[in-house]
């Protein structure tokens, strides 16, 4: 009865726990990979445009520099995303498609 | 973070060198009436340092991550209630006898 009791108290705790982390912080964590990525998106479209980049070829160094990024920023966490965040695609694609604008604007601005 | 944000400007200045750079080396090649394959070797050497240098800053200037864990280090709670005058310990109950130990005695 007593274990009975203890086993489900244990689980009603770990439903508790799951989705229970400081709101607050999570934002902020976010704020900071989108200013990461925004600012990276726009230094790689200077860069590809200097190297003359054109068309495939821009968008897979696009590709490549979030990657690094990605990797930086895990980097940053110290390799243990879950304290930091709540699931992996938040720090290896947030603000992706975002950076996709800037970086065509900087790529494609001096021709 | 100061620092941070000091290697981001030198990025910026070197990148900014480099396109500068490969300007002029589009303005030869017209001149010279050859196809544009690539930059120059110093001008690559600039691109890789520029990239490095703001990728550093990317990951440094917006700020730490702070752990969304509630039972961490930092997201304990460890300040007292903001009344503290109006809450007291030295009152007249302590007079009386404590009621655990008269439940012993029976």
């Amino acid at each position: 009865m007593a274990g009975h009791n203890d086993s489900e108290k244990k689980s009603t705790e770990s439903t508790n726990d799951l989705p229970t982390f400081n709101a607050e912080n999570l934002q902020s964590n976010l704020k900071v990979i989108y200013y990461s990525r925004t600012f990276m998106s726009i230094i790689a479209g200077v860069v590809a445009g200097i190297l003359g980049f054109t068309s495939l070829k821009g968008f897979i160094f696009y590709v490549l520099v979030m990657a690094l990024t990605s990797v930086g920023l895990v980097a940053k966490t110290g390799f243990s995303i879950h304290t930091f965040f709540d699931s992996w695609n938040q720090i290896a694609f947030d603000g992706f498609f975002g950076g996709l604008m800037s970086f065509v604007l900087f790529w494609t601005y001096p021709k | 973070m100061r620092l941070g944000f000091l290697v981001g400007v030198f990025g910026v200045l070197v990148l900014a060198h480099a396109a500068i750079s490969t300007i002029q080396y589009r303005g030869l090649l017209k001149i010279m009436e050859e196809e544009f394959s690539g930059p120059p070797v110093n001008v690559m050497v600039e691109l890789l340092l520029g990239l490095v240098l703001c990728m550093w800053a990317a990951l440094t200037v917006p700020g730490k991550f702070l752990s969304i864990h509630p039972h961490s280090e930092e997201n304990r709670i460890v300040s007292l209630p903001v009344n503290l005058d109006f809450v007291i310990f030295n009152h007249r109950g302590r007079a009386f006898p404590v009621v655990t130990k008269l439940k012993l005695n029976h």
